[in-house]
This record gives C-alpha cells, sequence and structure tokens, in this order.
C-alpha cells in the first residue's frame, strides 16, 4: 500500500484514538437532522456529458476550467474534485462490453457527500464547518483558521485548500449549493442542469424510497446496495448503479460515524497537553541519572596529575 | 527509430489529418442514411413556424396513468388499430417552457415525428402509459405526463427533460442508430469562421494548420497523444483496442514522416 500523506494522518490518527475512545463521545447525541435534503446519484444513467461541472463551475463563480468543459478528452485520466472545482465527473471502464465489441463506460460525478453526522465538522475546533438542517455540510470562511484538520478527517478526501493563495485562502468544496436550496424550490446547480436526472434532489428519504424502488422494479438493472445509506453513518449524497462500487474508485468506508475518531483525535490532542512535561521530565530524569556515567573534567584533570 | 517531436512534421501531419476529415463527409454523402441524420443547421420544416406555436403549449398534468406492461401497452393499441397512419403532426419542435424555465443552453431540437414512427413501427415504445381516465385520448404527449423534474407529488416521475434525454438516448444507443452527443441533436453556436479565420492570399498548406492552431492549439496537443501521431497502442475508442500495437511508426518503423 503507498502510504500517502493524508493516509499517514489517519493512521496516526487511529493510533491516538484507539487509545482514548471514551464512553462519554459514544453517548453523544447525533446532529444529524431529521429530514435532509439529498441527492441520489444513478449510475445507470449518467451519460458523462460534465454538464454538472459546467453548472457548478458558474453557481460557485470559480476560475474557468483549464480545458473546455465539452472536451472530452479530460476523462481519459482519474480526477478529484479540488478548490477549482467543486465536482468532477470520471470515467471507468469496468470490463462489460457492448454488442460491436466496445468497452461499455461507466461514469462516476464525485463531490462532498454531506455526511450526515460529518467527520470534517467534528475535526474543526473553530465550528466553521456544520450541518445544516437542510442537509448541506457548510463552510464559514470568516471562522476558518487555515488548520486544515477538516481536510485530514474527511473519510471521502473532499476538501481542498487554496494554498495558492497567501493572504486569504479558503478550504473549498461542495456547497450543495446551500443558498439555492434554502429557497423554496431550489435546486442544486448539478442536479438543475443534467439531462437525464442522474442526479435527483429531494428529501433524503424519499430518495431511499425511490432509490429502494428503482432497484426492486429493475433487479437486472441494478446492484442491491445503495452508497450512503448507511456509509458513515449516512450521507446525504447517495450513488446507485449496475457496477460494483469497488471497481468505480468508491473509497470503502465503514458503516460507523467517522466523527467520534476525528473527534477524539481533537480531544486527546488537547487532553495530552500535559504529554510536554511528562516528556521533558522523563528526558531531565535520563540526563541526571546518566550524569555521573560520565567521567568529570575535574576527575581526568586529577588522572593526568 | 522515433525522432524527437518537430512542429515541421506535426503541422503536416495535420493537414493530412484535415483533409482525410473534410473529405469524410463527401464520402458519406452517398449514403441515403447519413444524408437523412446530417441535418444542415440551417434546414426548416415547412411547418416551423406551427410547430414552434405547438411547442408553446403546456397542457395539465395526468396523474394517474394504467399500470400495465409493456406488452399488454403494445397489445392494446393494437387492438384499438393505433398506428402511423394515425399521427396528427409529423413534425415537432422539442421546445417546452417547462424547460426553459430551468435551463436554456441548447437550441430546439427537430423531432420527425412520423419518420421515426415508421423505422419503429411501435408506438408503445414512447407512448408507454395510457392516461387511467377512460375518457383521455389513448396517446398522449410526452409533457402531459412528464413535467418539473423533482416533483414532491410524484417522486419517482421523471422530469420532461430527462424523460427526453432517456428515452432518446437508450432508443439510438439500443438501435444503433441515430446521435447520442449533445451536438447530434442541439444545433450548437458554433460562431461564423469565416469571421475569425485570418489568411494571406495563396497560403500554404501548413499555414492553413498555424492558423487552425492559433484558435485550437489544445486540439493539436491532444493529437500528439492519440494513435493518429503515434502510430501504435492502445485507444479506448477503437475496436479490439484491449490488444496493443506493438509494430508502427511510433516504434519499429523507421520511416517517421
Ligand atoms: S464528505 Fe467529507 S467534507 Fe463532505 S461532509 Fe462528509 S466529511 Fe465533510
Ligand atoms: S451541489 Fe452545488 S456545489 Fe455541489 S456539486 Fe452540485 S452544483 Fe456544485
Ligand atoms: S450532468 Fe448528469 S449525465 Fe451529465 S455528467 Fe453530470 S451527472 Fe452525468
Amino acid at each position: 500500500m503507498k502510504l500517502t500523506r493524508r493516509g499517514f494522518f489517519k493512521i496516526t490518527g487511529a493510533a491516538g484514538a484507539a487509545a482514548t475512545v471514551s464512553r462519554a463521545y459514544a453517548a453523544k447525541a447525533s446532529p444529524a437532522p431529521e429530514d435532509p435534503f439529498g441527492c441520489l446519484v444513478d449510475l445507470t444513467r449518467c451519460i458523462g456529458c460534465r454538464k454538472c461541472e459546467d453548472a457548478c463551475n458558474r453557481v460557485n463563480d470559480l476560475p474557468p476550467p483549464a480545458r473546455s468543459f465539452e472536451d472530452p478528452t479530460v476523462l481519459n485520466r482519474p480526477r478529484r474534485p479540488d478548490e477549482k472545482a467543486f465536482t468532477v465527473v470520471n470515467r471507468y471502464f469496468p470490463g462489460q462490453r457492448d454488442a460491436s465489441n466496445q468497452l461499455v463506460p461507466t461514469f462516476v460525478k464525485i463531490q462532498c457527500m454531506h455526511c450526515q453526522e460529518p467527520a470534517c465538522a467534528s475535526a474543526c475546533i473553530v465550528g466553521a464547518l456544520t450541518k445544516k438542517e437542510n442537509g448541506a455540510v457548510h463552510y464559514d470562511v470568516t471562522r476558518c483558521i487555515g488548520c486544515r484538520y477538516c481536510m485530514v478527517a474527511c473519510p471521502f478526501e473532499i476538501p481542498a485548500y487554496e494554498y495558492h493563495d497567501p493572504i486569504t485562502p479558503r478550504v473549498m468544496k461542495c456547497t450543495f449549493c446551500f443558498e439555492r436550496i434554502s429557497e423554496a424550490g431550489g435546486l442544486p446547480g448539478c442536479a438543475e442542469i443534467c439531462p437525464t436526472e442522474a442526479i435527483t434532489f429531494g428529501r433524503r428519504k424519499t430518495l431511499l424510497a425511490v432509490a429502494k424502488k428503482r432497484i426492486q422494479d429493475n433487479p437486472a438493472r441494478y446492484l442491491q446496495e445503495i452508497y450512503g445509506e448507511k456509509e458513515v453513518g449516512g450521507t446525504s449524497w447517495m450513488y446507485i448503479t449496475a457496477v460494483p462500487f469497488e471497481k468505480l474508485g468508491f473509497i470503502d468506508v465503514p458503516d460507523k460515524p467517522t466523527p467520534r475518531l476525528a473527534e477524539t483525535i481533537q480531544h486527546s490532542l488537547f487532553a495530552y497537553l500535559w504529554s510536554p512535561i511528562v516528556l521533558y521530565g522523563l528526558l531531565g530524569g535520563i540526563m541526571w541519572a546518566s550524569r555521573g556515567n560520565r567521567p568529570h573534567p575535574e576527575d581526568e584533570e586529577g588522572d593526568r596529575r | 527509430m522515433t525522432k524527437p517531436f518537430s512542429s515541421g512534421r506535426a503541422l503536416r501531419f495535420l493537414i493530412a489529418l484535415m483533409t482525410v476529415l473534410v473529405a469524410a463527409p463527401a464520402f458519406a454523402a452517398g449514403n441515403p442514411e447519413a444524408d437523412e441524420l446530417a441535418l444542415s443547421p440551417e434546414w426548416k420544416a415547412p411547418n416551423q413556424e406551427e410547430a414552434r406555436q405547438r411547442a408553446q403549449e403546456v397542457v395539465p398534468l395526468i396523474e394517474a396513468v394504467v399500470d400495465e406492461c409493456q406488452l399488454c401497452r403494445q397489445q392494446r393499441l393494437r387492438d384499438v388499430g393505433l398506428g402511423v397512419k394515425d399521427i396528427v403532426h409529423s413534425y415537432f419542435l422539442l421546445e417546452s417552457p417547462i424547460i426553459k424555465k430551468r435551463e436554456d443552453h441548447y437550441g430546439p431540437v427537430r423531432f420527425m415525428h412520423t419518420k421515426h414512427a415508421a423505422a419503429i413501427q411501435d408506438c408503445a415504445i414512447c407512448h408507454h402509459a395510457r392516461p387511467a381516465d377512460p375518457s383521455a385520448k389513448e396517446t398522449v404527449r410526452c409533457s402531459a405526463c412528464h413535467q418539473e423534474a423533482f416533483r414532491t407529488d410524484h417522486p419517482e416521475r421523471l422530469g420532461l427533460k430527462a424523460a427526453y434525454h432517456q428515452q432518446c438516448i437508450q432508443c439510438h444507443r439500443d438501435k444503433a442508430k441515430g446521435p447520442v452527443d449533445c451536438a447530434g441533436c442541439h444545433p450548437k453556436n458554433v460562431p461564423d469562421h469565416k469571421e475569425l479565420v485570418k489568411l494571406g492570399a495563396n497560403p500554404e498548406p501548413w499555414d492553413v494548420t498555424e492558423e487552425c492552431l492559433r484558435c485550437h492549439a489544445a486540439a493539436g496537443e491532444d493529437m500528439l497523444a492519440t494513435a493518429h501521431w503515434l502510430w501504435k497502442g492502445h485507444s479506448a475508442y477503437t475496436l479490439n483496442q484491449q490488444k496493443k500495437v506493438i509494430h508502427g511508426k511510433g516504434t519499429t518503423a523507421i520511416n517517421n514522416f
């Protein structure tokens, strides 16, 4: 396994967490809203047109892309959302072939999942990230201190940082079009433009029912799985598919929400503020103890005499 | 041996490629089917104005439809004797205010109703449900059932835009006929290149290529990474692409253009 920087933090975090998981956090009430909005992405419907990327760029006033949204060669290599693109569509060839022996592509749109119990929000020590009642995990730039704990905590590796901006860098991720969906009848930019309704917008509970009905009505077309129903305690964005998720770059995450893990990292960091005292005490002790072993300069002098 | 990239060679190659691309439609013209599909953007149906007006109508939503399988639906249409001969409007302009209210980035799609019906010979493929109201007409327009997307009262029902796209693209794929890309159906706003292209009198072929690359630099870069330039390998777009071609200008051949 290649160990990325992020992966390294996760491992060290997990080690710290394992040491200090406490009952108090497990008993804490879940911050998940009762009836949030969500989006259901039906991968069997996505045609890879990248109109969602285009719309997202427009509604969020993001910088123009290096290559046009109509340029299909962009799909030739997999991408991740970054500070200039909150959502990206990737193409996979999982192996099926059509009647003329051509590989059939599957397209996957990725963005922030808007977790029900977001790890990024729990990791944030100043409350810049919060799960809103309407489902959006919202970022407040005025509170952010730029510590980037959210980037380490997110199990989906979503938040990006404006490293190029030395004065006012921000953490950037899909906003779930918070302002737009807060208005009556408002839709996320991507869901509104999608030509095939590969993205269905609605209440999370309704979408779960829609997803289950689609799978039940067409068991040959879909796998019996909804990514995001239980993953990390449930997410506002969910996916259904014809191809196993692991072949489509989906990250294998536990069903339990990871916030507790992130929170424990935070709390243990602060809880262990006493640790330097112990460390220096220990070092001091060693020095003191080893003091007698070293020949004393005066003794040396005395020997020479 | 592969020689390092030289811009002169790239240009000459592009010219050759362009020649092929420009010539291709001429070959296709001999094929009547290709003729039908490649409607020029300027083409106007004789009943264009009437179609445009019809496209503006929004009919009341049909709340309930008869729940039946496709086979039963086909059977019923056959029983009532509905077919191509009964078509009232042979030409539609798909430009509903329901769609325009939300997004309006593309021009309307021209839909040849009779032509499609005659080719498919199965009305039930598109007219896949019957209104539950017994007094309603047997077949209704798409927008009678499919209107706004994501309605809370009908969460499972597709909006009009998605109904069009799913129906058209799926059928074009299944039958391996008809466009599946955006511009294949929607007229695209390509700026008039007469205004943009600046060439002196009697330009050499490479002058033309250079002029193309002035704006389409990325297209030129892309070409250098394709089998057209490298003459080897792997392209996701070619048949049996899983078999890598190891011989070619980019590898074993000496004459590398
Ligand atoms: S996907 Fe990551 S950034 Fe988005 S809400 Fe979940 S933890 Fe936060
Ligand atoms: S919900 Fe809004 S911000 Fe998020 S991907 Fe869609 S358009 Fe972009
Ligand atoms: S707009 Fe819809 S169909 Fe197009 S790439 Fe995005 S999700 Fe897929």
